[in-house]
């Protein structure tokens, strides 16, 4: 027994990785579906006056801007409530007194708090992508491989820097709770400030909406800022986090 | 082996440690005793790393991997079991890195024995007792062998076995480890340490063998038990030049203050007599950690 290997334990024990492969998998078989049949469904749920709605035939990108469209959300909210859970190690006093005295320096308890908490996340978003990709390619054709993949990289490094904001954000705060609400809080007020069109290229939540902009014929280019932004901010959160969880008194 | 000098921690306005000179000889068994609020467990926090002082100086002689400590209510993860939690334990405390798996099993499942949790070592501890988890708590406290042991009111959660066993599990350390053990059960402190230390407001009152407070304390007297009339029979007594005090309680207890036990031997029996007092029992009164403790504090 080690520390990695309990946080293994946390997420199969806890059956927390079944939230986290559920939503992304879950959502990678409903996306491509809804893209597929969303004039059927529209016409099914839409009004009974005669109106009559016409959807564009759909593509291979909208398979996986269904997916994202519902993912980049819900999966986002799951990875940081299952993050948290691990990393606010504080949370429970006693809890942190028992790694504490017996870690040093603490550093040592969060790092593979946060290199498990993002493995699982980012496994589960790309087993969900590959099971939207399949699902697309089958009802809809093949959607063009690099730009899939390069939009899952970029999806990667955006919930590398969840994680690490979450890690950060956990050190200051003394719940789990306040860890998920002040996280979130950050997370959504990037995408308002990225209103303004000259910041969004900027933000890391840009990089959330890649798998669902490139494979529709986007540009690499429109994501360097972001790209380069969330690396080193996701670089500087992990330091944060690591330097105050060893000032904290517990 | 525990050193401070002038030790200061402020919360705002408030010290929960105010200029506290703690020493703990290596080796000892030291009781660090005081009423809930007195700063115990803030002591042992700074001591164990876990907090910064404001002011003053704290000297420790045991790398971080040799201090192991107790929380007052230790939790763990719930979904690990109780031998899981101790091999972690072990795992994250052993400075033997060249024991084996079999080794290291070997010390899991004894220390599992000694805390009484052998038969539970395998069911998860979300479902343990408190009593269960405070016995798995010291079972961690133990595996790693540390040489500076720090227990937080140890013993508070456990019904009087449970309270007994840990006793003895300490009073088995001495020698082993050195031990602080902060309680507010006085009881506690007199049974199993040989050094005591005070801690009331912030303030440590007293510090030194446990003897010394015990006999620097000791105004000699004698308790009294009667059948009945005990208020009349106090102030009968009181009259003789030989009784500083005399004070009746419930029961019909007689508590005297004497000028020595000498001559309470000579002279309680006849006085007891001219009163008319039916004796049921009479001694000299045992200085206990209690009383010191409440003469120091009042």
């Amino acid at each position: 027994m080690n520390l990695w290997r309990l946080e293994v334990l946390r997420l199969t024990r806890t059956k927390k990785w079944v939230a986290l492969m559920g939503v992304y998998v879950a959502f990678g078989l409903i996306g491509p579906l809804t893209a597929r049949y969303i004039e059927q469904i529209l016409s099914r749920v839409g009004a009974s006056d005669g109106t009559t709605i016409t959807v564009p035939p759909p593509t291979p990108a909208d398979g996986l801007i269904q997916y994202v469209s519902n993912a980049s959300q819900i999966g986002t909210l799951v990875v940081v409530i299952v993050a948290a859970g691990a990393l606010a190690f504080d949370a429970i006093p006693e809890m942190g007194v028992f790694l504490r005295t017996r870690v040093s320096p603490t550093w040592k308890i969060l790092v593979p708090r946060l290199v498990v908490s993002f493995g699982a996340a980012a496994g589960a978003f790309l087993i969900g992508t590959g099971v939207a990709w399949y699902e697309t390619w089958t009802l809809l054709g093949a959607p063009q491989t690099v730009p899939v993949l390069a939009g899952a990289g970029l999806g990667i490094v955006f919930l590398a820097f969840v994680v690490a904001l979450t890690g950060a954000v956990a050190q200051r705060m003394r719940s789990v709770l306040s860890t998920v609400m002040t996280s979130l809080l950050v997370l959504i007020t990037m995408p308002i400030v990225g209103l303004a069109p000259s910041i969004s290229r900027w933000l890391p939540t840009s990089l959330a909406n890649a798998l669902a902009d490139l494979p529709a014929g986007g540009t690499m280019l429109d994501y360097w800022p972001a790209l380069g932004v969330t690396v080193v901010a996701t670089a500087a959160l992990t330091w944060a986090a690591c330097a105050w969880s060893g000032r904290r008194e517990v | 082996m525990i050193r401070t000098r002038g030790l200061i921690k402020r919360y705002g306005t408030h010290a929960a440690l105010d200029g506290v000179d703690l020493s703990v000889p290596a080796g000892s068994v030291y009781g660090l005793a005081g009423p809930n609020g007195a700063g115990k467990t803030t002591l042992l926090g700074i001591l164990a790393g876990l907090k910064e002082s404001t002011e003053g100086e704290v000297a420790v002689e045991a790398a971080p991997g040799e201090i192991a400590v107790l929380p007052d209510t230790p939790r763990f993860d719930p979904w690990l079991t109780g031998r899981e939690v101790v091999t972690l334990a072990l795992t994250l405390g052993s400075r033997d890195r060249t024991s084996t798996a079999g080794d290291d099993a070997d010390r899991v499942a004894e220390v599992l024995f000694q805390s009484g949790l052998s038969e539970a070592s395998d069911r998860r501890c979300g479902g343990y007792s408190r009593g269960m988890l405070q016995r798995l708590g010291i079972a961690c406290t133990l595996v790693a062998r540390p040489t500076l042991i720090l227990l937080d009111e140890p013993a508070s959660a456990l019904d009087p076995q449970g309270r007994r066993e840990v006793l003895d599990l300490i009073t088995t350390l001495r020698g082993q480890a050195t031990v602080l053990f902060s309680s507010h059960i006085l009881g506690d402190v007199q049974e199993v340490c040989d050094t005591v230390g005070i801690l009331h407001h912030g303030h440590l009152l007293f510090q030194g063998p446990l003897s010394d407070l015990l006999v620097g304390r000791a105004v000699p007297r004698y308790v009294v038990k009667v059948r009945s009339d005990a208020d009349a029979i106090a102030a009968a007594l009181e009259r003789s030049d030989w009784v500083r005090s005399s004070t009746a309680t419930a029961g019909g207890v007689i508590h005297l203050e004497v000028t020595s036990l000498d001559d309470a031997e000579r002279l309680l029996p006849s006085a007891l007599a001219a009163a008319g007092a039916a004796v049921v029992s009479l001694g000299p009164e045992e200085v206990s950690l209690e009383r010191a403790f409440l003469e120091l504090t009042s």
